[in-house]
């Protein structure tokens, strides 16, 4: 239990205090208050930027956000495909869990958008605004279309649209959020290129398969694998512009961007 | 200089270690049980460690050579200069309270 709690911190850390900290823990007995503080400290410790890069407040707020936006990221990328490759595979009656999966997902998202925006957002500040202002009406708009399964289930409900394509409009709009995302990221050093080029890829073909879903009876053979692939290729994407976040300080990747005018 | 509430939510622990090790260098478990038995709440081992990084992060406290796995932590000179300024603006406010409700009291 004492070495598993340790393990929860960075590498970096333990080195620094992980033998004298399971010494510690080793004297006195653990309760749910110790357990749950260690485990908030070592999200901590993990989110929270070290060593000369940190040295100055500005840059540690930075770095901070960074890392917020980047394990958002992270986090809304793979439940962003486990919840659309698990609603494909396991139809409930209601949809549930997936749409639950799906907006936490959108709400991810939309915090990787913000905590990711620095470089963008100092040289595309209007492109950055759409490409956040978008996500969050179309979360709004999903929210509307989960109320409206629960009251109408499948039933014509707003201006003569079901849930469902109330629902998936918000899906169309994160999509159409993270390609403008990733287009003004493109533009801004210091942010993967490749995660950004294959988020752009991502929205560019997944967007038709979402559009005939909603509203017609869908794309071919050939257009669904290459809307499949895009879905995979926008999450891939997601996940690949957080990790790179992430790992900012450690790849003087901050320099560039406290560089930038 | 560095003021403790730069620390945010690990601006009160950081305010109690800081008040512990003024009496003399302590390991981690020392300072525990020393603000615990002082202050009357309990102190996470994760918070304990987090205030402890930072402080020893912006140099007001240094580690000491390891005693069977136990570190001890002391005061550095300019941790000893932060904690006096941050005690008399607490104590400076703590006057202030006191008059104004003493004021409006009487």
């Amino acid at each position: 239990m004492t070495r598993f709690l340790v393990r929860l911190y960075p590498t970096r850390w333990q080195a620094r205090y992980g033998d004298e900290f399971e010494a510690l823990l080793e004297e006195r007995p653990l309760g749910p208050f110790d357990v749950a503080d260690i485990v908030l400290s070592a999200i901590d410790a993990r989110i929270r930027p070290h060593g000369s890069a940190a040295a100055n407040d500005h840059t540690r707020g930075v770095l901070m956000t960074l890392r917020i936006g980047g394990a958002a990221a992270v986090v809304g990328g793979v439940l962003w495909l486990v919840s659309l490759a698990g609603a494909s595979v396991i139809q409930g009656p209601d949809g549930q869990p997936w749409q639950a999966l799906f907006i936490l997902a959108l709400a991810a998202l939309l915090v990787a958008m913000i905590g990711l925006s620095a470089d963008p957002g100092r040289q595309q500040p209007g492109l950055v605004w759409a490409a956040v202002a978008i996500p969050i009406v179309g979360a709004a708009i999903s929210a509307v279309g989960m109320l409206g399964m629960a009251v109408v289930g499948d039933a014509p409900f707003l201006l003569g649209a079901s849930p469902w394509e109330i629902w998936i409009l918000g899906t169309i709009a994160m999509i159409i959020g993270s390609g403008l995302f990733a287009l003004a990221s493109l533009r801004a050093r210091g942010v993967s290129r490749a995660g950004a080029i294959l988020l752009v890829i991502g929205a560019v073909a997944a967007l038709p398969l979402l559009f005939g879903v909603a509203y017609s009876d869908g794309p071919g053979d050939a257009g669904s694998i290459i809307a499949l692939l895009g879905i995979v290729a926008f999450a891939g994407g997601w996940v690949w512009l957080g990790i790179s976040a992430i790992r900012t300080d450690r790849s003087g990747g901050l320099a560039q961007r406290e560089a930038l005018p | 200089m560095t003021r403790i509430p730069e620390f945010g939510r690990f601006a009160e622990p950081a305010l109690l270690i800081l008040v512990s090790l003024s009496e003399g260098p302590k390991h981690g478990y020392a300072i525990m049980t020393d603000v615990e038995a002082g202050y009357g709440r309990p102190m996470g081992p994760g918070t304990l460690y987090a205030a402890l990084a930072r402080l020893e992060e912006r140099g007001l406290i240094e580690a000491l050579e390891p005693v069977d796995r136990r570190r001890p932590y002391r005061l550095t000179a300019v941790g000893a200069t932060v904690l006096e300024e941050q005690l008399q603006d607490l104590a400076g406010f703590a006057r202030l309270g006191l008059q104004r409700l003493r004021g409006s009291l009487g």
